[in-house]
C-alpha cells in the first residue's frame, strides 16, 4: 500500500512537473555571485541585475555570494552552481587564480561564465564588464599630481588580497613614479576592515602632519563621515574611489576632492544582459568591455547627484 | 595569592609601559617636529579605538574567569550596531530608545548563549559559535548589505550628555571596569563568579547557586558587547553587518593578556582592560613605522605568544 501511494505521488511529481515544463517559453536562471555581501556597493549590482531580469521577462536572478570577502566560499558556491545546471553565471572574482580553473569547468560543462568588477582574464569566462583597474590607478596619481601641483607627500590606502585593488595600486605607483616631486611615505593594508580604515587614517595624519594626500584605491574612507574625520582639507587632500552615498556629501562637504565612481549598477545589468545575449547565441563582439569610470569633482559633484537619483530610481 | 593579582596586573603595566618606552624611542621625531607618538591627541586615538575592544573584553573577562568562553562578542557588536543603525536611522526612534535596543540585543544574545549552556548543557564553546553566527546572520538579514549611517545625525566632534564624542568610548571603558573591577572583587556575586570557575563541584557544593551566576555572567557579557557595538556606531558612524569581523579573538586575547586564564578561577578586569591597551598602542604605532604595516598580524601574534610564555613564568615563580 505504502509502494503504491509513493508511485502515485511520484508520478503526480513528474505531471506537475511536465505542466510547468510545458506551461511557456523556458525561464532562464542565472547566478549573480559578488565578491562578499557585506561590500555596499554590491547592493547597487543586485538591484541592476533585477531590473534587467524584470525587463528580459524571461530571467530569474539567483543572487548569492559569501559572507565575507572568502575566495574558498565563493569557490564552493560558483561549484554549486554548476552542480545545479544554472542557464548563466555572473561573477566579481575574488581571487583570479584560484577560481579560473573552477570558471573553466563550468564553461566546459556548457554554462556561460561572464565576470564584472573583478576579472579572471586567464580562464575561459566570455566576457568581463568593470572598469580598467591599472588606469583608474593612474587616474588617482594624475589627480593626485594635478592637485599637488607635482610636489608632496601621498599616503595610499588598500587591502591586500584582491587582484582589482593590487591592479589600481600598480596603477597609483605608475602615474606617481612620473612625478619625481611626489613622494609615497606609506603604503597602508587596512585588511577590509572599514574600523581599521578610519584607525589608519587617523594615526597616519598624527604620524604625517604635513602629509599632502591620501589616496585610497577602495571606497572604505568615503563609506562614512566618521573615517575622515582627523584630516585637515586645507593641508591635505583626499582622492577616493567609490561614490555611493554619503561619498558626493563628504566630497561637497571639503572632506575629498576626487572620487572615481563606478557603473554600480551596470555591475549587475549588463551582465546579465550579456548572458541573456549569449543564450540566444549572440557573443559580445569584445570580450573586455570597460564600463569607464566618473571621475567625480567638486565641479560636477552636482550633475553627479541628479544623474544618482535618477539611476536609483531605475531611469 | 592577594600579591599574585597585584603583581600579574602590574606585570601587563610594565608591558604597556615597555612599548610605549619602545615607540617613543624607536619614533622620535627630527628636530622641529612634534612627537607622532608621545602626544595627547594620539593617546586619545589609542584610548578611543582600544575601549571598543577593552569594553567587550571586560565581558570576555569575566566568562574566562567562569570557566567558560565566549566566542560571540564579534557578532554581538556588529548585530548591536546594526539594531542601533536601523533603530535610529530607519525607525526614527530617538537615540536614547535606539540605545535601549541595542543593550536590550546584547542582553538577550547573553542569556541564549547561558540558556544553552546551562539549561540544554552545551560547552560554552559549541554554545557561543552557535550565538556567533546567528547574531552575525541576523545583522546580514535585517542590513541586507546596506548600512545604517548614523554619521548623518551624529557627525565627528558633535556632544552627546556633554561629552565630545571621540571621548564616550574610553570613558565608558575607564568607568565599566571600575564598576565590574569592585564587584568582582569586593561583592559576593565576584567571588562567586571566581570559585565557579577555579572548582565548579565544589563552587555547588558550598552552596553558590552556579546555574544562576553563569546565566549573569553570559548576559553580563554580552551586554558589555552590546556597550562596545553601540560606541562603535557612534564613534564609526555606522550601523553594519560586517563590523568587528575576527574581534572576538583580539577581545579573548586582551583578556588573556591581562592574566585571566583559559582553566578558570584566575584573571582580572582591570586586566584586560591593560590588555586591550597593549594591543591599542601596537595597532597605532606599528603604522607609524614605514613598511611595519604588512608586517602587523606577525608581530601581535607574536607578542601574545610572549606575553602569555612570561606571564606562565610569573605564575611558576610565584609557586
Amino acid at each position: 500500500m505504502k509502494r503504491l501511494a509513493l508511485c502515485i505521488v511520484i508520478g503526480l511529481v513528474a505531471i506537475a512537473g511536465c505542466a510547468r515544463e510545458s506551461s511557456g517559453p523556458r525561464r532562464l536562471r542565472f547566478a549573480v555571485i559578488p565578491k562578499a555581501l557585506d561590500i555596499p556597493v554590491f547592493n547597487y549590482a543586485k538591484v541592476g541585475a533585477e531590473r534587467a531580469a524584470a525587463e528580459l521577462g524571461n530571467v530569474d536572478i539567483i543572487w548569492r555570494g559569501p559572507e565575507r570577502a572568502d575566495e574558498l566560499r565563493q569557490k564552493e558556491i560558483v561549484e554549486s552552481f554548476i552542480t545545479q545546471r544554472v542557464d548563466g553565471i555572473a561573477i566579481s572574482v575574488l581571487n583570479a587564480d584560484f577560481l579560473t580553473s573552477t570558471i573553466d569547468r563550468a564553461v566546459d560543462a556548457g554554462i556561460p561564465v561572464v565576470t564584472w568588477d573583478s576579472d579572471a582574464p586567464s580562464s575561459k569566462r566570455l566576457a568581463f564588464y568593470g572598469v580598467d583597474d591599472f588606469r583608474s590607478g593612474q587616474i588617482m596619481g594624475e589627480e593626485a599630481d594635478r592637485l599637488l601641483g607635482g610636489k608632496g607627500t601621498i599616503a595610499i590606502i588598500t587591502s591586500l588580497g584582491a587582484a582589482n585593488l593590487r591592479r589600481r595600486l600598480e596603477g597609483v605607483q605608475s602615474a606617481l613614479a612620473k612625478s619625481p616631486g611626489l613622494k609615497i611615505v606609506e603604503t597602508y593594508d587596512i585588511k577590509e576592515d572599514p574600523v581599521r580604515c578610519a584607525e589608519i587614517i587617523a594615526t597616519g595624519t598624527n604620524r604625517y602632519p604635513d602629509l599632502g594626500a591620501w589616496i585610497s584605491v577602495g571606497g572604505w574612507p568615503v563609506f562614512t563621515r566618521n573615517a575622515l574625520a582627523a584630516v585637515d582639507p586645507a593641508r591635505t587632500k583626499v582622492i577616493s574611489f567609490d561614490t555611493i552615498p554619503p561619498a558626493p556629501e563628504i566630497l561637497k562637504s571639503g572632506k575629498a576632492q576626487v572620487l572615481l565612481g563606478q557603473k554600480y549598477f551596470g555591475w549587475g545589468s549588463e551582465p546579465v544582459k550579456l548572458l541573456n545575449d549569449i543564450v540566444a547565441g549572440r557573443r559580445p563582439p569584445n570580450r573586455i568591455i570597460d564600463s569607464g569610470v566618473d571621475i567625480v569633482t567638486p565641479q560636477n559633484v552636482d550633475q553627479y547627484l541628479e544623474q544618482w537619483a535618477r539611476l536609483e530610481r531605475g531611469k | 595569592m592577594k600579591r599574585l593579582w597585584r603583581t600579574r596586573e602590574l606585570s601587563t603595566v610594565a608591558i604597556l609601559a615597555l612599548e610605549v618606552i619602545v615607540f617613543t624611542w624607536y619614533l622620535w621625531p627630527d628636530r622641529g617636529r612634534g612627537h607622532p607618538f608621545l602626544n595627547a591627541g594620539n593617546g586619545l586615538l589609542i584610548l578611543k579605538y582600544s575601549s571598543i575592544y577593552g569594553i567587550a573584553a571586560i565581558g570576555a573577562a569575566i566568562v574566562i574567569i567562569s570557566g567558560g568562553i565566549d566566542l560571540a562578542p564579534g557578532a554581538v557588536i556588529a548585530v548591536t550596531s546594526v539594531i542601533t543603525g536601523y533603530c535610529f536611522v530607519e525607525r526614527g526612534w530617538p537615540l536614547p530608545a535606539s540605545v535601549g535596543a541595542g543593550l536590550l540585543t546584547g542582553a538577550l544574545a547573553g542569556a541564549v548563549s547561558s540558556l544553552l549552556i546551562v539549561r540544554v548543557g552545551l560547552p560554552p564553546f559549541i554554545a557561543t559559535l552557535g550565538v556567533m553566527g546567528i547574531a552575525r546572520g541576523v545583522a546580514f538579514i535585517i542590513t541586507e548589505a546596506r548600512y545604517y549611517d548614523l554619521s548623518r545625525s551624529i557627525p565627528p566632534g558633535s556632544h552627546m550628555l556633554g561629552v565630545p564624542i571621540d571621548w564616550i568610548a574610553p570613558v565608558t571603558m575607564v568607568a565599566a571596569g571600575l564598576v565590574f573591577q569592585v564587584l568582582m572583587k569586593r561583592f559576593q556575586w565576584g567571588r562567586a563568579v571566581f570559585a565557579i570557575g577555579g572548582n565548579e563541584t565544589a563552587a555547588v557544593y558550598t552552596g553558590i547557586a552556579v546555574g544562576r551566576i553563569k546565566t549573569s555572567v553570559y548576559v553580563v557579557a554580552g551586554l558589555l558587547a552590546s556597550v562596545s557595538g553601540i560606541v562603535l556606531a557612534v564613534a564609526q558612524g555606522q550601523g553594519k553587518a560586517d563590523l568587528a569581523t575576527g574581534y572576538e579573538l583580539d577581545i579573548i586575547a586582551s583578556a588573556v593578556v591581562g592574566g585571566a586564564s583559559l582553566a578558570g578561577g584566575r584573571g582580572s578586569v582591570i586586566g584586560a582592560v591593560l590588555g586591550a591597551l597593549v594591543f591599542g598602542v601596537l595597532r597605532n604605532a606599528l603604522p607609524q613605522i614605514p613598511g611595519a604595516t604588512f608586517y602587523d598580524r606577525l608581530i601581535v601574534g607574536l607578542v601574545v605568544i610572549v606575553i602569555v610564555v612570561l606571564d606562565q613564568v610569573l605564575v611558576r615563580h610565584e609557586r
